[in-house]
């Protein structure tokens, strides 16, 4: 009997966050007037609790051949739970990818978001239901690189 | 064993200006530095915050605080503390000069005014507390009011660039054709006496409003105003040219065939916009670019029901 409750609460739990992702959008997209700086923002899907989710993000770059990597604070929103903004804080030269990664109720997502001269680039915009592996930003950094900017 | 701290390259790493040693040693020296990992943090949001700062008037003891510096009897120094404090004094002194001439160029206009610029002077007003208008050449403008709950400038004619950083709609610019009402943003206006104009945004919003009729227009979109009619449809810079060209003359079949699914703000405009019978036309095209979300039917969006409009719209906002 004990046995059946725990699967049970164990499946009731991956059901709520069943799929758990990421969405980008425009600064615009949050309705928060105080993201309206941000380079992009982002809101989880699939999430319960939003409170209870842990975000993080990384800005990966290429920088005159040499790989650079820049831990993000990402700014929750006041008004709208479950979205968040990323601010530029890596330098402007080179090319750069930010690294999404989230846990909400043991399902993980990623996603990795190019970044061109005119801000994050959407359409080159990869999903993951886990975190983005090394090898992925890499490949990510290189098609950037070759052209895949806005 | 001693270690040299990172304070003052700080900025300089986060800004991306150091060599790629320098920064290395940055890196090197904050991971094993909690001292500096912490400052670096506090730079970080520091220079963040720069960024939605407002401009603000300097208080008038600026000036008492030049002008007795600049006449008060010289000292003599010979400590090194004593040359350290005349270099921090004298460092204070410049910014405060730099300053001064910014505000001397960025001034405030009182309500009621008129501001005229010719064909080569071009002016910075302040909002309050809460950014700055610059005025472009041949540019005729009047400041309506002036106070904490509501700044409005009524613009004649020309060019102005607007940078507002305070809650939304506390920031209006009236035309002959429409007011622009901030919503937290960043956009150039530019019209002529007749009303015909253009308004680009390029960070946040911009609510454009005339006789009950409004187009609300995001960063990296514009919108195009016309005498007796009102803003038009926003659509965005990027946009095919075909669709432009089509918004301009009213070719439905031409908009509607080069959408994109970020053009589902024009279309989510025309929506409103079109005769009914071309109505349900502009539903489908954007229920097949994007999916309709939950609480959005299909019957409630041809009446135009605000409620079921708005939500629709803050879905297709993350595709914009």
């Amino acid at each position: 009997m004990l046995r059946i409750g725990t699967a049970a609460c164990i499946l009731a739990t991956i059901g709520l966050a069943q799929d758990f992702k990421f969405t980008i959008g425009n600064a615009v997209a949050s309705q928060d007037f105080q993201m309206k700086t941000a380079t992009f923002v982002f809101r989880t899907e699939g999430c319960a609790e939003p409170s209870k989710s842990r975000i993080g993000a990384t800005a990966e770059g290429m920088v005159k051949g040499e790989r650079r990597s820049v831990d993000l604070k990402v700014m929750t929103s006041a008004s709208k739970p479950g979205v968040y903004a990323v601010y530029q804080m890596w330098p402007s030269e080179g090319d750069w990818v930010v690294s999404l990664k989230g846990t909400c109720a043991g399902v993980n997502a990623g996603a990795i978001v190019p970044i061109g001269p005119n801000g994050f680039v959407r359409e080159s915009t990869k999903y993951f239901a886990r975190a983005a592996t090394g090898a992925e930003i890499d490949a990510s950094l290189k098609a950037l690189a070759k052209g895949a900017k806005k | 064993m001693f270690t040299r701290h990172v304070s003052r390259q700080l900025a300089a790493y986060i800004d991306g200006a150091l060599s790629p040693q320098e920064a290395a040693r940055v890196e090197r020296h904050t991971a094993r530095c909690a001292e500096c990992r912490a400052e670096r943090e506090q730079v970080k949001f520091g220079m963040e915050a720069l960024d939605c700062l407002a401009v603000v008037e300097p208080p008038d003891a600026v000036w008492t605080s030049i002008e007795r510096g600049a006449y008060a009897p010289a000292k003599r120094v010979h400590t090194s503390v004593n040359a350290a404090r005349m270099s921090a004094c004298a460092t204070a002194a410049i910014l405060a000069l730099i300053g001064v001439a910014y505000w001397t160029i960025a001034h405030r206009a009182p309500a009621g005014e008129w501001i005229e610029t010719d064909s080569k002077s071009s002016t910075i007003i302040l909002v309050g507390q809460i950014g700055s208008v610059e005025i472009e050449p041949n540019t005729r403008l009047r400041v309506v009011t002036d106070r904490p709950d509501e700044h409005r400038l009524a613009l004649a004619r020309g060019e102005i660039r607007a940078r507002i950083s305070a809650p939304p709609k506390l920031f209006f610019v009236d035309t002959a054709s429409g007011t622009a009402v901030d919503l937290g943003c960043e956009y150039t206006l530019k019209t002529d006496e007749d009303g015909a104009g253009l308004l680009r945004v390029t960070k946040g919003w911009v609510s454009f409003q005339w006789k009950g009729l409004e187009s609300l227009v995001p960063a990296g979109a514009s919108c195009r105003t016309r005498p007796q009619v009102g803003p038009g449809i926003p659509y965005f810079d990027d946009a095919p040219e075909r669709l432009q060209q089509a918004l301009e003359s009213g070719a439905l079949d031409t908009i509607l065939a080069e959408a994109r699914v970020r053009d589902t703000l024009t279309l989510w405009h025309l929506l409103s916009r079109v005769e009914i019978a071309d109505r349900a036309r502009v539903y489908d095209r954007i229920a097949s670019l994007t999916p309709v979300p939950a609480g959005v039917s299909r019957e409630q969006a041809l009446k135009l029901d605000p409620e079921t409009l708005g939500r629709w719209k803050e879905e297709l906002a993350w595709t914009w």
